[in-house]
């Protein structure tokens, strides 16, 4: 029989389950769960933990789910925080006009809003040509600049049916977490089960293949800034709710955490690696990391600091994997 | 018995800035038959597959399929039409596995995009097993050795029905059983009808696998042979053709003193014993094959390796480099095989390019004087003939023959008394290279040595007073030129491990 010398020989990979960053990063996150529940008794309190799960990793949750295509597919965007932003401080002005407005209405605006952004996104790097980062940095600083413009300071007055979504349960689970689930679920069907899915991770892991491969690069590029603007504006719609209102911090620091959550994740900055299970890890490390900050009452700014300092660390960590 | 033509071009006619790659290339494939495509480097085979799968488009001339005229304006067009092309490597996306690289852009679905990996896996498990390869279909491709990517792309070529196939260089990173290996699948293939266009610099091979052979040679068709009526030395002969005199300047007369002396150099498994002598005035070709030892004889002399036994003479004292900075410092001069990305600096210009080496003599008061570093670039521009719009040009925008001649400039700048120089002129035109071996002639007549690595056999006999050819991290033998010139016949056989005239006894001894 041929095929059983010089091919079949290789032995079968003996990779150790910790080496995949998606398992490892539960690890680290279980590790982190039992330090903070020693390390502080209010840790394990249920309003806590509801608001470690509930409130603060649901919003970085959506944002990191649409780094993560977008890192996935080869690019970077630095632009996600000043687009919640924009799109909290639209939907409260918008129910200054309208009060009466069905909640229903205003999430798909905020959702149209931010395909749009997305699209801005798509259209600078694929057709205007200028790379990822630089894009995207500069329709941070354009984003940014339009909701300072638009109105400076925090507006108020999101009523009770639309904060819903950040509140309301659903036959006693949270809607956020039904929301967030169906939204993770959504996109890993897409990642992981869809044509367009794979295209994605092929022009991420090499453009080059994927391109004489047949596969349209560039429309798969826009088409990733496209569905990552989606959950932008997903991401904006809960945090409209959770903060019944919108302003021009409502998204500071989301650039950095959102990638600092794809790093610790186990996606590739490079592109074209990593999965969603880990990248959700890498969102409650975080969410864990700040609470714990918070608990042991760490100060506010050594707080940011501490925020670079890990995101060196992961990035340095996944570096030496790789090599 | 004659097959259908499956594949034919007519006048295929093909430039890029600087050099002719194509001049009117005829050419026709049958069906069902291996049609190995030789010649030497830079004699366009691999623009002429290049056109044939869609990377280029040819400037002129037709491609006709199966007898109807055809443009491929991607390799993707170029494969839904039945001609698929085998890189080294560059096809498949290595985190993938073998499934999703085989159905890559073709992936079987169901609704909405839904992959339906089950049937991409039957379908791959079948390709495979029509060939009769045993693969994991489930493996990751960044896994598999170098022959079981071959077969992945060979699977991935076939999944499109492919009906031509074109492999470059694919023994190229092969042992002897993997190649027998690759052999089988050829015949299982031409037994299926598919046309096999096959590139290789190794006769022996294409002897064994192909039916026909063309030869190319500066962008022309030399000729197409039955490979059963074509002995080897009539294969060389055609590569070969052009009257070497008229191509390289004449041999040394004197030979000076020595500047160079290598005393058993050695490193564990990789390099054996290794005596040279370089002298002033002389230029020393070393040939081999990949992985003889040649690069990593230059390495070490380049002070890039560090070698375990034996010693380097320079200039008669005792030189031992631990970097590239030593060696320079010694008076040693390097210009790499791979120009872009160990030579040139792309973006910046003629002048900075030229002068990078020997910046230390246009500072004054550390401050850099930009009239006399521009004097000096602008006379070695005039002296070698480097063809540029000024010494503000970018040295990326040049030709590579113009290219190359810049990475003189900065080492004649420089005068350093050796040089090595590492494929001199890879993937340089015709014109040009006379040039380089005229300037590489000046530089020894005015008393430096140059010590030349490779691969082409023309050149090493063409420019070598004498010739060392290494063969598994040894000398294998040296062929002193001022006493006739060597053939390529005795170089290869040398590189091919074959022992040779008076050294025979002793290393029989030795090994």
């Amino acid at each position: 029989m041929p095929g059983e010398s010089a091919l079949a020989a290789a032995p079968p990979s003996r990779l150790h389950l910790l080496a995949d960053p998606a398992v490892l990063v539960w690890v680290i996150l279980a590790a982190l769960l039992f330090c903070c529940s020693l390390a502080s008794p209010l840790f394990l309190d249920g309003e806590n933990l509801r608001n470690v799960f509930l409130v603060q990793s649901i919003g970085l949750g959506l944002a990191t789910l649409a780094q993560a295509i977008v890192v996935i597919s080869g690019g970077i965007d630095l632009s996600v925080g000043a687009v919640i932003s924009l799109l909290t401080s639209l939907a409260a002005g918008l129910y200054r006009v309208h009060p009466g407005l069905h909640p229903v209405w205003v999430a798909l605006y905020l959702i149209a809003l931010g395909a749009a952004a997305g699209a801005v996104n798509g259209f600078v790097v694929v057709r205007m040509k200028v790379t990822p980062f630089m894009a995207t940095l500069a329709t941070m600083s354009l984003f940014q600049g339009a909701v300072l413009f638009y109105a400076p300071r925090t507006i108020g007055g999101i009523p009770r049916s639309y904060r819903f979504i950040s509140d309301g349960a659903i036959a006693g689970i949270p809607f956020s977490i039904v929301l967030f689930a169906a939204v993770l679920a959504a996109c890993q069907l897409l990642l992981r089960k869809n044509r367009l899915g794979r295209h994605l991770y092929a022009v991420g892991a090499d453009p080059y293949v994927a391109g004489i491969s047949g596969i349209p690069v560039q429309r798969i590029r826009f088409l990733a800034y496209l569905i990552a603007g989606v959950l932008v504006g997903i991401a904006a719609m809960f945090m409209t709710a959770r903060m019944g209102g919108g302003g021009p911090k409502v998204g500071v620091g989301y650039e950095l955490d959102t990638i600092t959550a794809v790093v610790i994740g186990g996606v590739s900055l490079a592109g074209g690696a990593g999965s969603l299970m880990g990248t959700f890890a890498g969102v409650l490390i975080i969410g864990v990391f700040y609470n714990l900050m918070n608990l042991l009452s760490v100060n506010a700014y050594l707080q940011i600091v501490l925020k670079g300092l890990v995101l060196v660390l992961a990035v340095s960590f996944y570096a030496k994997r790789r090599v | 018995m004659e097959s259908a033509t499956v594949l034919r071009l007519e006048g295929i006619r093909k430039g890029f800035p600087g050099v002719k790659a194509l001049d009117g290339v005829s050419l026709e494939f049958r069906q069902g038959e291996v049609h190995a495509l030789v010649g030497e480097n830079g004699a366009g085979k691999s623009t002429l597959m290049k056109i044939l799968s869609g990377v280029y488009q040819a400037d002129e001339g037709r491609i006709f399929l199966n007898g109807a005229p055809a443009v491929f304006r991607s390799p993707h067009q170029a494969q839904l039409a039945g001609i698929s092309i085998i890189f080294q490597e560059f096809s498949l996306i290595r985190g993938f596995d073998v499934t999703e690289n085989v159905f890559l852009n073709r992936e079987p679905t169901r609704f909405l995009g839904h992959l339906d990996r089950r049937t991409a896996r039957e379908r791959t498990r079948a390709l495979l097993a029509e060939i009769g390869i045993e693969l994991d279909v489930d493996r990751k491709v960044g896994e598999l050795s170098v022959v079981q990517q071959q077969v992945v792309e060979i699977v991935k070529a076939l999944s499109v029905t492919a009906s031509v196939l074109i492999m470059d260089e694919p023994s190229a990173a092969l042992t002897d059983k993997e190649l027998k290996k690759l052999f089988e699948i050829i015949r299982t293939l031409k037994a299926r009808g598919v046309t096999v266009i096959y590139i290789s610099h190794m006769l022996e091979e294409i002897f064994q696998i192909a039916d026909r052979v063309t030869v190319l040679k500066d962008g022309k068709v030399v000729g197409t042979r039955s490979a059963s009526e074509l002995t080897k030395d009539e294969l060389v002969r055609m590569m070969v053709g052009r009257s070497i005199e008229d191509y390289y300047p004449p041999l040394a007369t004197a030979r000076g003193r020595p500047l160079l002396q290598v005393r058993g150099l050695g490193k564990r498994g990789r390099l054996w014993d290794v005596d040279l002598e370089l002298h002033a005035g002389e230029i020393v070709g070393v040939a081999g094959m990949v992985g003889s030892g040649r690069n990593l004889l230059a390495r070490c002399i380049l002070g890039l390796e560090r070698f375990e036994r034996g010693e380097i003479l320079v200039h008669g004292r005792r030189y031992a480099p631990r970097g590239f900075d030593d060696a320079m410092a010694a008076g040693i001069g390097y210009i790499a095989d791979d120009r872009k990305a160990l030579g040139i600096l792309g973006p910046m210009t003629v002048k900075e390019n030229a002068t990078i080496a020997n910046l230390p003599a246009y500072l004054s008061f550390g401050f850099l004087r930009h009239a006399r570093e521009a004097g000096a670039a602008r006379r070695q521009v005039e002296r070698l003939g480097i063809r540029t719009t000024g010494i503000g040009q970018a040295v990326e925008t040049l030709s590579g023959g113009n290219q190359q001649k810049v990475l003189l400039a900065r080492w004649l700048l420089r005068e350093p008394d050796i040089f090595v120089i590492s494929e001199p002129t890879r993937g340089i035109d015709v014109g040009a290279k006379a040039e380089i071996y005229r300037i590489l002639r000046e530089a020894t007549a005015a008393g430096k040595a140059i010590l030349m690595i490779s691969s082409e056999l023309t050149e090493v006999i063409g420019m070598s007073d004498r010739i060392l050819v290494m063969h598994a991290g040894r000398i294998q033998g040296t062929l002193d030129q001022r006493q006739g010139k060597a053939s390529e016949e005795q170089i290869l056989s040398l590189a091919v491990g074959h022992v040779y005239s008076i050294r025979q006894g002793a290393e029989n001894h030795a090994g």
